[in-house]
C-alpha cells in the first residue's frame, strides 16, 4: 500500500491514521510518532541523518524489534512484524522527502548567493556578413523569382558580337560612344552590361523565355559616380502578346517590392539600342516622398532602371519572328539600387571593401 | 545642348512655364539637365534698371587719374552723373546703364556710391558685365540709333533662361534650336512655326567664277555644297548675335564664325567659312586624306592623318579634317574679304572612327556622328547667307555650287493600329496617332485595310519601321496612360537551379563561420604574380590582359582571387582593422585557345588577425592552418562534399603548412595554407595569415546525388577508444583511411580526439587517440562482434603503417 506523506515546510510531520489504526503495540506506536515529529524538526540535511540514524540506523529501536523477531512469542510475531515493516517503511518514506525538502532549500539557498554580473559582454561568436550587393541583387532575384523568372548566367568577357552588334548596336552605331568599353582584342571586350545574356539566352531556348541575368560588368570610367566594375541585373520577358503596359506593371511590382508599397513609379520615354520603344523608371523619392530633397535634386523622383520593348532587330538575331512573338528588357544596376535603399552615400564603398563599411549590413 | 529659351520662342509659341515644360521633355525622351537663369536676374523691375544711356559729358575725376565723371542722359529729366574707370568712355557715346538697385549677372547689387568724393548714380557697363565677353578693355559702345532711356531688353536679351538637354544619340534632329522647337510642338501641342526662309539679294557675279568642288569619296561625303560671300568687313557681331551665342554656351568671336555658330545652333548643320584666297587653284577637293598627310588644326596642333581621314582640301593639300576641325591655314581672320561658305554632310561612322583617331570632338562633329540631314543644308546656307549680309556687309554670288549623291528615296512606313496596340497593351485612336506623326513632321494617310501609309521626313532618318512610328506615339500619347498588367504566365514556374542554390550556400556557410564577404575588382596589377612568388613558368600567370586598361594596376584579368584577399587585409589594417576574416565569391579568367577566355567560379578565404575580438572571455582560437581547415571542412560539411588535404607546396604558402585540396576523385580543386611571410611581407601583413582558394565550379561538379534520410534510430552506435603510436610524419589521413577500409560498413566514423608526442611514446613517434563508431543498419552489434573487428582493424594498421597499440 502507498502511504502519504504529509509534510510541512519546517512543521510537524502528521501520522497517517490508516497506519496508526493498524497499530496496537504502544512501542511501535511511540517510535512511529516520535520518528515523525523527530524528521519534522531536522533543520538540516545533517540533523537529518541523525534522526535518520537514531530511528532507522542499526541500531534502532524498531530495527532492533524487528531484527528480534523470533525471540517474541509466537502471537506477537505477525503484528510486529507486519506494523513494524510498514512502520519502518513510513519513517523511511518521510526521511527522503525531507532529505528532497532539504536539499531543494540548501540549492535555492546557495543559488541565491550565486550571482554574476548580467551586464558584461557575453561570449563573441563570430559573426559574418553577406556584402551588400550580394544582399541587395539576392533581394531583386527573390522578386523575380517569386514572379517565376529563372536566373541566367553568361560570361564576363564577351564577344563583341554579343555585347553590341546582337543587340543592334553595329560598329558605326553612335549609341557605342556612350559606353566606355575594356577591349581584350577587337572582338573580345569586358561586357559593358549583363543585357549579352539575352541574346545568349534566346539562342539555347524558344519563347516562353522569363529571365534575369544578375552579374558584374564593365566599363572604362572612374571618378566619384563611376567605378570600372559594377553589378546589373538585366531582365527578359519574351512571349505572345507581351506589351508595354506588361512592362509597366512588372517594373511597378518590382519597385513597390523592393522599395516599399507606397513608392510610385513612372516611365520617361529614352532610347537605348535594343529596346522600341526604350523608358527610364523612376520610383518617387523615399527620402521626401516626392516633394523634392537633395538626394532627388528636386525633382521627387529618383531613377532606377532602363527598359523597353524588345527590338525587333534584336529577334532578328536569334531567329524570333517579331510579328509571332513580342518581349521586354529591362536593366539596372544593383550599386544605385543598393544606394538609395540603405542610403549609401558614395559608390566606391562598395569595392574600397572597408570593413567598417561591410560589417554594417 | 544648351537652348535658350527666347531663341526656342522664335520658332514655337510656347505657352507653359519653363518647369512644366521641362518635366515634359523629361517624360517624352529628352532629359533637361538643368535650367538656368543666364544674363541680368530676370524680374522685370531689375530689368528696368538696365537702360541704354547718352554721355553728354566726360571729364576727367578731380581725384583721380583713372576715374572719368560722366554726365549722361538716360531719358530722366535730368541728366545722372555716372563715375566710370573704363578708358574709351567719351562724351557723345552711346553706353549701357545699370542704375542704382540693379542686381548685376553675378549677383552684386550696383548702389548709388561716392567714389573719391563724387557720388555715382549708377555704372556704364563693359560686356563682360553683361557677359556677353570673358574680358573687356572698357564700356560697350551701342549703336547711336538706340535711344536714351530705353531698356536694353528692348534691343537685346541681356536675360533669359536656358533649358540645358541631353539629346538621346538616335535624335541628332533635336541637336538644334529649331529641332528642339518642333519637339516642344510635338509633345506640348503649341503651334510650330514650319514655314521658314530667309531671303537675300545675289549679286551678277556666279559661284562657279570664284570656285570648283570636286568630291572624290562620295561614299563618306554625300553632299558638299558652297556659296561664295565678297566683300564682308570681319568685326564683332551686333549685341543680339553676342547674346545668343553666350547664351547658348559658345564663345562670341568674329561676325562671320559667329554666324556659322549660330546657324549650327539654330538648325543643327555645320557650316564651314574659308578665306576664299586660301584655297589654292580656285578649287576644293574632297577626299581621303593621303597616308601620313599632315595638317595642323585650329586648335594649333600638328596632326598626322591616314587614309581613312576625309579631308577638304584644295588644289594642293588638305587644310580641314572634314567635320571634324578646320585647318589653321584657310582659317577667317581680321583681313578675310572674301568667303567660300561650306555646308556639307559627312557619314557619321566616318566621322566617329576619326574622332576616335584623333582623340578630337567638336560640336559640328558629335553632330555628324550621329548622322544629319542632308536635305537641310540649302536652307542653312540660306540662314548663313542673309546673316553675313546684314553683319557683315557683304554679297553673295549667284548660285550654289552643290556636289551631291542622289538623294534618299522617300520613306513611306505602314503602320497597324492593331500593331500598335499589340505592342503597347493600350489603345490609341487613329486620329490621335495621325495627329502625333504630323506634329512630328510626317505625313500620315489612311488606306482602305484600316493601315495608315506615313512618310517620313528627312530630318527623321531614326523612323525607318513600323515599330520606330510605335515608339513615337506611345511617347507622346503618354506613358502615364499606360495601364500597368501583368504578363500571363505561361509554362515554366522559375526558381533557382541547383548550382545556383548551391552558390548561395557557399556564401552563407562562410558568412555564417564568421567571415565577411568582400568583392574586389576582376582587375590586377602587372606585379602580382612577382608578389606571390610564382614560379616564371606558373600556369596563373598566364592572364587575360586589357588592351586600353583604365591604368597599370588594372591591367589584367585576375586568375586568383588571393591578390584581391591581402589587398584587402593590406588595406584594412591600414586603417588598424587588425582583425581581417573575410571571403570572396567571384569568377577567374584564364587565356585559352578559342574565343575568349575561361571563366571560373572561385571561392577564397583569407583569416589574418586574432580569430577572437579582445574580450574578457577568450576561448584562445588560434589563427593558424587548423583553422583554415576547419573552415574548408565546415563548408564541405554544409555542401556534402569530402575533400582529401595533401601536403603540398605553393610558391605563396608556408612550405610546412599548407595542403593541396582534391576531391573525391582525385582531382585538384584548391589549396589551403598559412601564407609564406615574403608574401605577407609585400603586403604589410604580419605573421600569420591563413587562406585557401577553391574552384566552385569543380567542387560543385564533384558533388553526388541529393541526400537521402538514413535511419539511426533504430539500433545504437557503438563507440570505441584506441591510442595507437604511429612515426611522426605518418600522416593522421593514412591512419584513417586504413581503419575505415577495414572497418568497412559497419565503422561509421573515425575521430582524432588526441594527438600525443613527447616522452611516454618515444623519439620519432605519436600518438593518436581515436574514437570508433560502429553501426549496423539491420541489428544491435554484440560486444564480441565489435572487439573482432577492432582487432582486425589493429592488426591492419600494424602491418600496413607499423602502428602500435599504446600501452
Amino acid at each position: 500500500m502507498s502511504v502519504r506523506i504529509c509534510c510541512s515546510e519546517g512543521g510537524a510531520i502528521t501520522a497517517n491514521d490508516t497506519i496508526l489504526e493498524q497499530i496496537s503495540r504502544d512501542d511501535l506506536r511511540r517510535i512511529y510518532t516520535d520518528g515523525l515529529a523527530t524528521i519534522g524538526e531536522a533543520a538540516d540535511l545533517a540533523a537529518l541523518e541523525a534522526v535518520r540514524v537514531r530511528f532507522l540506523g542499526r541500531k534502532a529501536e524498531l530495527v532492533l524489534l524487528l531484527r528480534s523477531i523470533s525471540e517474541l512469542p509466537p502471537q506477537e510475531r505477525p503484528e510486529v512484524g507486519k506494523v513494524g515493516n510498514l512502520v519502518r517503511k513510513a519513517l523511511e518514506d518521510t526521511v527522503e522527502a525531507k532529505r528532497a525538502e532539504l536539499e531543494s532549500r540548501e540549492l535555492v539557498q546557495a543559488l541565491g548567493s550565486d550571482q554574476i554580473d548580467v551586464t558584461l559582454p557575453g561570449r563573441r561568436l563570430p559573426l559574418g556578413h553577406l556584402h551588400l550587393i550580394t544582399q541587395t541583387q539576392r533581394e531583386i532575384e527573390d522578386i523575380f523569382l517569386a514572379m517565376g523568372y529563372d536566373i541566367a548566367d553568361g560570361p564576363e568577357v564577351e564577344t563583341d558580337y554579343y555585347n553590341f552588334e546582337a543587340l543592334n548596336t553595329p560598329a558605326d552605331h553612335p549609341a557605342r560612344s556612350l559606353q566606355d568599353t575594356f577591349f581584350v582584342t577587337d572582338t573580345v571586350v569586358l561586357r559593358t552590361h549583363t543585357s549579352p545574356v539575352e541574346v545568349r539566352t534566346m539562342e539555347k531556348q524558344r519563347p516562353p523565355v522569363r529571365i534575369i541575368a544578375p552579374g558584374k560588368v564593365y566599363r572604362r570610367d572612374s571618378d566619384a559616380t563611376h567605378t570600372p566594375m559594377f553589378h546589373q541585373v538585366e531582365g527578359l520577358v519574351v512571349d505572345r502578346d507581351i506589351t508595354l503596359a506588361d512592362l509597366k506593371g512588372t517594373l511597378e511590382t518590382f519597385t513597390r517590392a523592393m522599395f516599399g508599397a507606397d513608392r510610385k513609379v513612372r516611365l520617361r520615354a529614352h532610347f537605348f539600342p535594343f529596346t522600341e520603344p526604350s523608358v527610364e523608371v523612376d520610383v518617387s523619392c523615399m527620402a521626401c516622398d516626392g516633394a523634392g530633397c537633395r538626394l532627388c535634386k528636386r525633382t521627387g523622383w529618383l531613377e532606377i532602371l532602363g527598359a523597353g520593348m524588345t527590338d525587333p532587330n534584336v529577334f532578328g538575331f536569334v531567329d524570333y519572328d517579331p510579328e509571332e512573338y513580342t518581349g521586354f528588357a529591362f536593366g539596372m544596376g544593383v550599386e544605385r539600387i543598393a544606394m538609395l535603399k540603405y542610403g549609401v552615400n558614395d559608390l566606391r564603398l562598395f569595392f574600397e571593401n572597408d570593413l567598417r563599411f561591410l560589417r554594417q549590413f | 545642348m544648351k537652348a535658350p529659351l527666347s531663341w526656342l520662342r522664335d520658332y514655337v509659341d510656347i505657352q507653359m512655364d519653363v518647369e512644366e515644360l521641362a518635366s515634359r521633355l523629361a517624360l517624352t525622351g529628352t532629359e533637361v539637365e538643368r535650367v538656368t537663369d543666364v544674363g541680368v536676374p530676370g524680374d522685370d523691375q531689375n530689368l528696368g534698371r538696365f537702360v541704354v544711356g547718352k554721355v553728354l559729358e566726360c571729364v576727367r575725376h578731380p581725384n583721380a587719374d583713372k576715374l572719368s565723371v560722366c554726365t549722361v542722359d538716360i531719358g530722366a529729366e535730368a541728366p545722372q552723373t555716372i563715375v566710370c574707370g573704363a578708358p574709351n568712355v567719351a562724351a557723345g557715346q552711346t553706353v549701357a546703364v545699370v542704375l542704382p538697385g540693379g542686381v548685376m549677372p553675378d549677383g552684386t547689387c550696383i548702389r548709388e556710391a561716392k567714389l573719391r568724393g563724387v557720388v555715382s548714380a549708377g555704372m556704364i557697363l563693359s560686356e563682360a558685365e553683361l557677359g556677353l565677353a570673358a574680358k573687356s578693355a572698357g564700356t560697350m559702345e551701342l549703336p547711336d540709333d538706340w535711344e536714351a532711356g530705353k531698356r536694353l531688353t528692348d534691343y537685346f536679351a541681356i536675360a533669359d533662361q536656358v533649358l540645358e538637354v541631353e539629346v538621346t544619340p538616335n535624335r541628332p534632329d533635336c541637336l538644334s534650336v529649331r529641332g528642339l522647337a518642333r519637339e516642344i510642338a510635338a509633345i506640348t501641342g503649341a503651334r510650330f512655326d514650319e514655314e521658314i526662309a530667309f531671303p537675300y539679294p545675289e549679286t551678277d557675279r556666279r559661284v562657279e567664277e570664284d570656285i570648283a568642288i570636286e568630291v572624290r569619296d562620295p561614299d563618306i561625303c554625300p553632299r558638299y555644297a558652297g556659296r561664295v560671300i565678297r566683300g564682308v568687313t570681319i568685326q564683332d557681331s551686333p549685341f543680339w548675335m553676342k547674346a545668343r551665342i553666350s547664351h547658348a554656351g559658345m564663345r562670341p568671336i568674329s561676325n562671320v564664325v559667329d554666324v556659322t555658330n549660330y546657324v549650327l545652333w539654330a538648325l543643327g548643320q555645320p557650316l564651314h567659312a574659308f578665306d576664299l584666297h586660301t584655297i589654292r587653284g580656285g578649287r576644293i577637293v574632297v577626299r581621303r586624306a593621303y597616308p601620313g598627310e599632315e595638317i595642323t588644326t585650329l586648335d594649333n596642333e600638328h596632326r598626322v592623318l591616314t587614309d581613312d581621314m576625309l579631308v577638304i582640301a584644295d588644289a594642293q593639300q588638305a587644310s580641314v579634317v572634314a567635320g571634324v576641325m578646320g585647318g589653321l591655314e584657310s582659317e577667317i581672320t581680321e583681313n578675310t574679304t572674301d568667303i567660300l561658305l561650306e555646308g556639307a554632310n559627312f557619314s557619321g561612322p566616318s566621322i566617329m572612327r576619326t574622332e576616335a583617331a584623333l582623340g578630337l570632338r567638336s560640336e559640328a562633329s558629335t553632330r555628324y556622328e550621329k548622322g544629319l540631314d542632308p536635305e537641310i543644308i540649302p536652307l542653312a546656307l540660306d540662314m548663313a547667307c542673309k546673316l553675313l549680309v546684314e553683319l557683315c556687309g557683304g554679297t553673295v554670288s549667284t548660285g550654289t555650287v552643290d556636289v551631291r549623291t542622289e538623294p534618299r528615296p522617300e520613306v513611306v512606313l505602314r503602320l497597324r493600329p492593331e500593331r500598335v496596340e499589340r505592342v503597347l497593351g493600350e489603345k490609341v485612336t487613329g486620329a490621335e496617332m495621325t495627329a502625333i506623326l504630323v506634329q512630328l513632321g510626317c505625313d500620315v494617310q489612311r488606306r482602305r485595310d484600316e493601315t495608315y501609309a506615313v512618310s517620313v521626313p528627312s530630318f527623321r532618318a531614326d523612323l525607318a519601321r513600323e515599330i520606330d512610328l510605335i515608339e513615337e506615339i506611345a511617347r507622346i500619347h503618354g506613358l502615364d496612360q499606360i495601364p500597368p498588367t501583368l504578363p500571363a504566365r505561361r509554362e515554366g514556374w522559375g526558381g533557382l537551379t541547383p548550382k545556383q542554390t548551391y552558390m548561395r550556400s557557399i556564401e552563407d556557410l562562410l558568412a555564417g563561420a564568421g567571415l565577411c564577404q568582400i568583392i574586389a575588382y576582376s582587375f590586377l596589377d602587372e606585379k602580382w604574380a612577382d608578389r606571390l612568388r610564382l614560379a616564371e613558368n606558373d600556369p596563373r600567370r598566364a592572364t587575360v590582359r586589357l588592351s586600353n586598361p583604365l591604368s597599370g594596376d588594372q591591367a589584367v584579368m585576375r586568375s586568383m582571387l588571393l591578390p584581391g584577399l591581402l589587398a584587402t587585409a593590406q588595406r584594412n589594417t591600414a586603417v588598424r582593422e587588425e582583425r581581417v576574416h573575410i571571403f570572396e565569391l567571384g569568377r577567374v579568367f584564364r587565356p585559352s585557345a578559342a574565343e575568349l577566355p575561361e571563366e571560373m567560379s572561385h571561392v577564397g578565404v583569407l583569416i589574418c588577425g586574432d580569430w577572437e575580438a579582445d574580450s574578457w572571455l577568450r576561448a584562445d582560437v588560434r589563427v593558424d592552418y587548423y583553422l583554415g581547415k576547419g573552415v574548408v571542412e565546415r563548408l564541405c560539411a554544409g555542401l556534402d562534399r569530402d575533400l582529401k588535404f595533401v601536403a603540398a607546396g605553393e610558391p605563396f604558402l608556408h612550405p610546412g603548412k599548407s595542403a593541396s585540396l582534391q576531391d573525391e576523385k582525385g582531382r585538384y580543386v584548391g589549396w589551403l595554407g598559412e601564407v609564406h611571410p615574403l608574401v605577407l611581407q609585400a603586403y604589410d601583413l604580419k605573421d600569420p595569415v591563413v587562406a585557401l582558394e577553391l574552384d566552385a565550379d569543380l567542387l560543385f561538379a564533384s558533388g553526388s546525388a541529393a541526400t537521402t534520410f538514413k535511419d539511426l534510430f533504430a539500433y545504437p552506435e557503438v563507440e570505441q577508444d584506441l591510442a595507437l603510436v604511429v612515426g611522426s610524419t605518418l600522416p593522421a589521413a593514412a591512419v584513417v583511411e586504413s581503419l575505415r577500409r577495414c572497418g568497412g560498413a559497419l565503422l561509421q566514423d573515425v575521430a582524432i580526439f588526441d594527438v600525443y608526442e613527447g616522452s611516454q611514446v618515444g623519439q620519432g613517434k605519436k600518438s593518436l587517440a581515436l574514437r570508433l563508431s560502429f553501426r549496423a543498419a539491420d541489428r544491435t552489434l554484440s560486444e564480441a562482434e565489435v572487439n573482432e573487428l577492432r582487432e582486425t582493424m589493429v592488426a591492419t594498421v600494424r602491418k600496413e603503417l607499423g602502428a602500435e597499440l599504446r600501452g
